[in-house]
């Protein structure tokens, strides 16, 4: 574990302390508020009927997309990066994943489904997921079009040519075959299923909470040797 | 669902990007607005806090485990509550199983209550929860760090809950959170923890930071209420569903109480 040593503010008494505090709290009041206005712009999308017939390999066979939701109205998938044949785990992905068991305890309840999906074949997906410790559903889109229509994954010859865009074109991939992102889907009364709203990169970092427990200590994310450099899988940290 | 707008991938594409915009500037000023927190001063404790852990007896400097800062959640569980606040329950979900990413990045996260520590470990062990929980109970603590008051304040009034002074209490149905629902989820919220209205809202939700340099511990930052929001596990998905919070009362319960709800 590294301790770092911040250029210390300074030390004021309860009452200089309390007018900074106030002055802060009229700005995070203000960003609660636009939060609010972005969540509700979100809502108004429009969604985009989805014709594909997806089937996903999971635990229990093949599914398609509509039994991804499990009974509910709403679905989000987490694009979980995981390259067939790679024995790389992303960190970042993990810890993402870290949250959401805890989570979806909740928020299955409000009528929303979740699912990770990679592209890796599924023995591959459980030996992550076994030793993770992880119970979400998790399956593999090996052989479907799934990751490269939701913009997650990126064929070779694109990467070559320079077309591989992530994140609605802000990023053109070099090297890796595989991204992480969200997509979220609803279906209606006749089962119809649309895709209603993708995210990808720092979209994804409200999913990870630590941060959010970071962005209010002392020292923040205190990443001084890079974004997430000090990152492991939960059981790669060197014991106390 | 069957009102909703559809259209084209265009249409829907050019609708994103509008957004991302949004998004991406709303991100930034999230940054903005870290950078100031962590540019408050701090403020030296020179009061002896005690706490009863399952390590026995504790001072604050215990609860940093070694770290160099202490986030404290301040869980609503009053002495007199048969159980832990089930609104404090669906955060702590949130957050059980991630203190190990914390805890390697020098920060310890440790929850706090007023409640004694047999009660705290029974509800911890029901829930099957990990994080170190500590009771402050019989100390000034919680009084300190504005998350409980006393019967006579709350006659009385003039105590401070998030930032604001409050007046005497009378029955009321908002108590400082959701209080943007309809119904009374404060009620509701006391009901779940087996108390009164009154009893249940002595005690209140928040967050306080710490940090210890050179054997000096400092309180740098408390934020209450809506404050809690980012730390809430289940939002950040629901915000990003097409029916988003959809809430009009307290609807979330214990993780184990959901069939019975």
């Amino acid at each position: 574990m590294k301790t770092s040593t911040p250029s210390q503010p300074k030390v004021a008494s309860r009452d200089e302390w309390l007018a900074a505090r106030k002055a802060l709290l009229v700005k995070e009041k203000a960003m609660s508020r636009e939060l609010d206005v972005l969540r509700a712009e979100r809502r108004q999308l429009p969604w985009v009927r989805i014709e594909k017939p997806y089937v996903f390999e999971g635990p229990q066979g093949p599914c398609t997309l509509a039994d991804l939701f499990r009974g509910r109205n709403q679905l989000a998938v987490y694009h979980f990066m995981l390259t067939p044949g790679s024995d790389h785990v992303c960190k970042g992905c993990s810890y993402i994943a870290d949250h959401i068991d805890g989570a979806r305890q909740h928020f299955e309840h409000a009528d929303l489904a979740f699912a990770a999906i990679s592209r890796a074949p599924l023995g591959q997906i459980e030996q992550v997921r076994r030793r993770m410790r992880w119970t979400f559903p998790w399956l593999s889109s090996n052989g479907t079009e799934f990751n490269y229509d939701f913009g997650v994954s990126f064929k070779p010859e694109d990467i070559a040519a320079g077309r591989a865009s992530y994140n609605y074109g802000s990023q053109t991939i070099k090297s890796s075959e595989d991204m992480h992102g969200t997509s979220i889907f609803a279906k209606n009364e006749r089962g119809e299923i649309f895709h209603s709203y993708s995210t990808y990169a720092r979209g994804d970092e409200v999913l990870m909470g630590a941060f959010a427990w970071l962005d209010l200590a002392p020292k923040g994310r205190n990443e001084t040797d890079g974004v997430m450099s000090w990152l492991r899988l939960h059981d790669e940290y060197e014991a106390d | 669902m069957t009102t909703h707008t559809t259209g084209t991938l265009e249409e829907w594409l050019a609708a994103r990007l509008e957004l991302l915009d949004a998004e991406k500037e709303l991100t930034r000023r999230s940054d903005e607005l870290a950078r100031q927190r962590q540019a408050l001063p701090w403020v030296r404790i020179d009061k002896a806090y005690r706490f009863e852990t399952d390590a026995g007896g504790a001072t604050l400097a215990d609860l940093f485990q070694g770290r160099s800062q202490l986030l404290v959640y301040h869980f609503m569980f009053g002495p007199d509550y048969k159980v832990g606040c089930a609104t404090c329950s669906s955060i702590a979900d949130g957050f059980n199983g991630i203190a190990v990413h914390l805890e390697n990045h020098d920060v310890a996260l440790s929850v706090v209550s007023r409640a004694p520590l047999a009660k705290l470990q029974a509800f911890k062990r029901r829930m099957g929860w990990t994080f170190p929980w500590a009771s402050s109970q019989g100390g000034d603590f919680n009084g300190d760090f504005n998350v409980s008051i006393t019967e006579s304040q709350q006659r009385e009034g003039g105590v401070e809950y998030n930032y604001r002074r409050e007046p005497a209490w009378q029955s009321r149905d908002d108590g400082g959170m959701a209080n943007s629902m309809s119904g009374n989820p404060v009620a509701d919220n006391a009901a779940m923890a087996g108390t009164d209205v009154a009893t249940y809202i002595r005690e209140r939700p928040g967050m306080s930071a710490f940090v210890r340099e050179d054997g000096v511990i400092y309180h740098t930052y408390s934020t209450y209420a809506r404050g809690l929001d980012s730390l809430w596990g289940m939002y950040p998905w629901l915000d990003r569903a097409p029916r988003g919070r959809n809430e009009t009362g307290v609807w979330w319960r214990r993780h184990d109480e959901y069939d019975k709800a």
